[in-house]
């Protein structure tokens, strides 16, 4: 069924119309394909496009083409996939491209002076609204549950508490909020 | 533009808590199906078993970053019998199983707020 993966030769996944093929070929597979071209055969259509990920829980398939002013992007659903097949070995530029327009925007670079300072702003912005928080080195610990990492943006935050992220996060926007206001 | 106007709902899929509902009838597992597991082969082997683990996070994080990318765009779904509509992406639930959209531009109508079921949907597509 599934013939040697390191080969960049145009490789047939030949599945059966079962969908279900597809779907318990494992995330490892998956994997092996992602940032490839590929085509997906659904029963009426035909997708192509550079393979960005593969929904382990639902085996939908992510598929990038870049575009003038940016990028079409196709989501296959996993049940409706009929045929995969591995078209080529993509160049490692246009990757790096494609992700980063997924990717959360870069921290922008600050000196050791404005860090502090922003530092400081969210500290005295989280106590007044009643939520403890402990400074630890450049790390900002919220309520021993949520970390916050330079430069302070509400994507900055990490938490395993889906609550405790969600409300730090609404804070630091408001906070982000009154600051650009008052600008 | 189209002036909004109900939509029809039609009749709810199968509940999980339905009465008399058989969770081995094929109905129950193509409708109500949760996350694909983990491979048998996988389970034997400690460090196959990390593999397989380290390759599904990385690509659901892969993914849920799309769904994120995709949260207030125009979203054209492509379903069912050649069946095209447009949407503002709103979000996903954790299984992929239904699509929170608004906007929803049907044949007969602009629906406020729908919820789609991935089972009806094919395909979709945005513009990052």
């Amino acid at each position: 069924m599934v013939t040697g993966l390191r080969s960049f030769r145009k490789r047939k996944l030949t599945l059966t119309a079962m969908q279900r093929e597809w779907r318990a070929c494992g995330p490892r597979l998956w994997l092996s394909h992602v940032d490839k071209q590929v085509k997906v055969k659904t029963r009426r259509q035909e997708h192509r496009g550079r393979l960005l990920s593969v929904d382990p829980v639902s085996a939908s398939l992510v598929l990038v083409n870049l575009v003038e002013g940016g990028a079409a992007v196709c989501v296959v659903m996993g049940h409706a996939v009929e045929e995969v097949e591995l078209l080529q070995e993509a160049g490692g530029e246009m990757t790096a491209q494609l992700w980063a327009l997924f990717e959360p925007s870069p921290s922008s670079s600050l000196d050791s002076t404005q860090t502090r300072r922003r530092r400081a702003a969210v500290c005295s912005w989280l106590r007044k609204n009643r939520v403890p928080v402990e400074e630890a080195g450049e790390e900002v610990r919220v309520a021993g549950a949520l970390t916050i990492v330079a430069p302070y943006r509400p994507e900055d935050c990490s938490s395993s508490n889906q609550v405790i992220l969600d409300r730090v996060q609404r804070l630091l926007r408001t906070q982000q909020e009154r600051t650009e206001a008052s600008d | 533009m189209a002036t909004p106007v109900p939509v029809l709902r039609l009749p709810k899929g199968p509940d999980l808590n339905s009465r008399g509902f058989d969770p081995n009838s094929p109905r129950y597992i193509a409708l109500c199906r949760t996350t694909l597991a983990t491979s048998e082969a996988a389970g034997a082997d400690g460090e196959e078993l990390q593999q397989e683990q380290h390759a599904r996070s990385v690509l659901r994080e892969r993914f849920l970053r799309c769904l994120l990318a995709m949260t207030n765009k125009k979203v054209r779904f492509n379903m069912h019998e050649n069946v095209t509509v447009e949407a503002t992406f709103g979000s996903s639930d954790i299984d992929v199983l239904n699509f929170q959209v608004s906007d929803l531009h049907t044949p007969i109508g602009v629906q406020k707020e729908a919820l789609i079921r991935s089972q009806d949907v094919i395909s979709f597509t945005f513009d990052a």
